[in-house]
């Protein structure tokens, strides 16, 4: 009842400092030119041996179901790759590794015959059962138990159990990729059948959690807020120093931001490019950037007119500066495409340097208004047309890089409407059979060179065009055990695409991933969190 | 002495019947009517998200190759190829019975998954009412009796800046200065129950608070000064009566239509918490509501918007029924019907 001047004090000092506070926030939010990660020198860390209690780890959004088979998105690839395993995994290098079989061989084009993990255990204490891994095969084929997944295993004929502690894998035909999509990046995480069974094959939600064989069992889940990894026993691997690996899902940035600065985010996923100077201030912690295995390019409806014009594709095409994208709009986290494939793609085959000189003497589109304006010119579209281009809310990059296309584009008398839309709206938008012009971004969850060209380009694709060559060539390609056969099949796929741009590439991806200095990982490579990363985790000092 | 005190027992117990008898009745009629809206609101909710952009099966199975048996075994699943108003009807017929369905996006039970959130919400609505309350009414009254002065100025100012300043903009300011510069409170998350929960909602409802305290302010403002200004109040002050007894006659006569925008701005707060939910990454009825609708998730968003709605009326229904508490007159009237 009592109000008086000293209240009123306290309120203007309050005034001010909310003014300051708000300066701050707008301040951090424009500041966006951020420096390439090979810029920074990263923190010269030490590993002190000691165990960790809990690391406290950041997603910017939330998983509904833990089952890849049910949603398959990349971060639920990261958060089983510590619970459950394949046959095989990819090491930091994207090679062929032992999971739950400790050594495979082909007994002919289309016979895998794996031998089983003798000490794998799931997480309850049971051992592991060739039968216990044949029915996870079968769930993770079912169109119906595994949505997600099951076009991974389309062509194969049968998964039996052919010893005491022996599995033959057959496919249809011969299959150069067939073997990832039986690791963990691909469709197969082994899960224990009896637990299946007493769930009736509802896994991964709240309820249920998962039950695998990896380092971390999940003993927490409440979606849209967090999910809880704590360390077994069980694990055939070495006991890893981190004990608990607590995820939090926080979608505003803004927070996440605040989190980390106050010190209670450990790690934190996906790092906005636009914030990645904030979080580069924050100095009890480091970003690290590394390819990401994601394609970002346009994409074309070939039914739609006038994109079922060869010349209006290859006009935007050429309309569109891709480096000037990659440098002043990602900040150079990224790398401008030659081709669909990646170059840690080719990792079974080239190192990164060889890669890249393979990849970057494609032919492609090089930024060129004159001949962009040439090619419409000689096009069905000579005298222009409005098109509209949508990109999803979670990738604003997409964004500024259509603002960029579209304003090249309107020099040449070509006006394309930009829109943000929620990404599930963006989603139905790819192939929908009435946006001429779109956006794939894609993240490769298995590094398999054929696995985003044969999406773009195969039977069946969003762009709706049917080219014999293409489809001849992703058959041949699948059929080419040879692992440099198949890049060359693929090489010529790519001059394929560029022939006809069926779709044209834009960018390779990075990913930001923030550390706090008190946390450090062994091998950080495009390929650390597609693999069991809790054990790669150390005390730092 | 009241009127009610001067009457025989008799009397008096008929009364009580009869307004009981009046109660019943008019719950009655207003119950009927809720349920009316109810079944309008189910319909259009269902058509909107039905006609809103966005396709099941790509948020299920998101942007990769997916084999027609799986887009087959979705549709399926979904019955989304069965006409509009079948789907309505399917869901309806089973809503009547309880069954409220299964979350496309989480794969459980509808009524599994609001349990699990709505205990978060309840305590965010609660504490944010609560906060605007206590905040809002005393300084609405001190307002109105300092009419003109500085701390009325003061309050209206404050009461500009809980209006005009939006929820999110807010929230990340608390988040900046309570959890960040002056580390007091979390700064996300639901807590591990109890007093924890507690602590961590205390800026959410904050922020939550600050708008609709503002409105409630404002009403209070209003109301009292009204009152203070009316013949009433001149002819109490005119009769000597203490200052004490003429606030107590000035609250009571404003009472109505501060309970009134109490009660309007409880349904506020129910859409506030989508955005305080999302900024605090609190796993309440809000975000879930926000997620199901990106996801076109049917169910979720059809037995939220129910709840919300009952919610609504029965809050519209008790604030209706406090009048016959708060003004004599209201009662006659319903008496003499």
């Amino acid at each position: 009842m009592k109000t008086s001047s000293p209240p009123n004090k306290r309120t203007r000092r309050f005034f001010g400092v909310a003014i300051a506070a708000t300066a701050a926030l707008v301040l951090s939010a424009c500041s966006s030119g951020a420096s390439p990660a090979e810029d920074e020198a990263p923190a010269d860390l030490v590993d002190s041996g000691q165990g960790i209690e809990t690391v406290k780890v950041a997603f910017p959004g939330s998983l509904a179901n833990l089952y890849i088979g049910q949603e398959s998105g990349i971060l639920n690839y990261y958060l089983a790759a510590n619970v459950q395993e394949g046959l095989v995994s990819l090491d930091s290098e994207g090679k062929f590794v032992p999971g739950l079989a400790t050594e495979w061989e082909m007994t002919d084009d289309s016979t895998y015959v794996f031998t089983v993990r003798e000490d794998a255990k799931f997480h309850n204490g049971d051992t592991v059962t060739p039968e216990d891994i044949v029915f996870s095969i079968e769930q993770a084929a079912d169109p119906v138990a595994s949505p997600g997944t099951s076009f991974y295993l389309q062509g194969m004929a049968s998964a039996e159990v052919t010893g005491d502690n022996e599995i033959t894998v057959k496919t249809e035909n011969p299959n150069a990729s067939f073997l990832t999509n039986l690791s963990n990046v691909g469709a197969l995480v082994v899960t224990q059948q009896a637990f299946w069974e007493e769930h009736d094959g509802k896994v991964g939600t709240s309820n249920s959690l998962l039950m695998g064989t990896g380092p971390y069992a999940v003993t927490e889940f409440s979606p849209d807020s967090h999910v809880v990894l704590d360390r077994v026993d069980t694990w055939w691997g070495e006991q890893p120093p981190v004990e608990q690996i607590r995820i939090d899902f926080i979608p505003d940035e803004n927070t996440r931001l605040l989190a980390a600065q106050k010190g209670d985010i450990d790690i934190a996923f996906n790092v906005p490019l636009k914030q990645a100077n904030s979080w580069q201030d924050i100095s009890e912690g480091r970003v690290d950037a590394v390819n990401d295995l994601s394609y970002a390019g346009l994409l074309f409806d070939h039914e739609v007119a006038p994109f079922d014009d060869p010349n209006v594709r290859a006009a935007i095409a050429t309309a569109t500066d891709s480096e000037a994208i990659v440098e002043k709009l990602l900040h150079g986290y990224g790398e401008v495409a030659t081709s669909i494939m990646t170059p840690e793609s080719l990792s079974q085959v080239y190192d990164a340097d060889a890669a890249r000189d393979v990849l970057s003497n494609l032919p492609h589109h090089s930024f060129d208004m004159d001949r962009a304006k040439e090619l419409l010119e000689d096009s069905s579209a000579a005298d222009g047309f409005t098109t509209e281009l949508t990109y999803p809310n979670t990738g604003p990059q997409l964004g500024t890089a259509a603002q960029s296309i579209a304003e090249n584009m309107k020099q040449l008398g070509v006006t394309i409407n930009v829109r943000e839309v929620p990404i599930e709206e963006w989603l139905a938008t790819i192939g929908d059979g009435e946006h001429g012009l779109g956006f794939m971004w894609y993240f490769s969850t298995t590094g398999d060179p054929a696995e985003v060209s044969s999406y773009l380009l195969g039977a069946g694709n969003d762009s709706h065009f049917d080219s014999a060559e293409a489809q001849r060539l992703i058959a041949e390609s699948d059929a080419a055990l040879d692992p440099a056969d198949r890049v060359n099949i693929l090489l010529q796929l790519e001059e394929e695409n560029h022939k006809n741009t069926h779709t044209s590439p834009l960018w390779w991806g990075q990913s930001l991933t923030y550390f706090s200095n008190e946390i450090g990982i062994k091998d950080f490579s495009p390929f650390t969190f597609l693999g069991a990363w809790g054990p790669q985790l150390y005390a730092a000092e | 002495m009241t009127a009610t005190e001067l009457m025989q027992p008799d009397e008096q117990s008929t009364r009580t019947k009869s307004l009981v008898r009046v109660l019943a009745r008019t719950l009655g009629i207003r119950l009927l009517g809720v349920l009316a809206i109810l079944l309008v609101i189910s319909f259009l909710t269902f058509s909107l998200v039905y006609l809103a952009p966005g396709d099941i099966v790509k948020n299920l199975l998101g942007n990769r190759p997916t084999s027609p048996e799986a887009v087959a075994a979705i549709r399926a699943q979904y019955n989304l190829d069965d006409p509009f108003l079948m789907r309505y009807f399917d869901w309806i017929l089973n809503a009547l019975r309880g069954d409220f369905g299964e979350s496309i996006r989480l794969q459980q039970p509808v009524t599994t998954v609001l349990s699990a959130r709505l205990g978060y919400t309840f305590a965010l609505m609660s504490l944010s009412f609560l906060v605007a309350l206590v905040v809002a009414i005393p300084m609405g009254v001190l307002s109105a009796e300092r009419e003109g002065r500085a701390s009325d100025r003061l309050a209206s100012t404050l009461s500009l800046v809980g209006l005009s300043a939006p929820s999110f903009a807010l929230a990340i300011l608390l988040l900046y200065l309570f959890a960040m510069l002056i580390p007091i409170f979390p700064a996300y998350g639901g807590g591990s129950g109890g007093l924890d929960t507690l602590w961590h909602l205390t800026l959410p409802a904050v922020a939550l608070a600050a708008g609709i305290g503002a409105i409630l302010m404002r009403m209070t403002r209003a109301a009292v000064l009204r009152e203070l200004q009316s013949d009433a109040i001149t002819f109490a002050r005119a009769r000597g009566l203490p200052e004490r007894d003429i606030r107590f006659i000035a609250l009571r006569a404003a009472a109505i239509p501060i309970v009134t925008s109490a009660g309007l701005i409880l349904t506020f707060i129910v859409g506030g918490t989508i955005i305080v939910e999302t900024v605090f990454a609190l796993p309440g009825i809000g975000s879930l509501l926000q997620e199901a609708v990106l996801f076109k998730d049917i169910p979720v968003v059809q037995a939220i918007t129910l709840l919300v709605a009952a919610l609504i009326a029965t809050i519209t229904i008790v604030v209706d029924m406090s009048y016959l508490l708060f003004d004599p007159r209201v009662r006659a009237k319903e008496l003499n019907k």
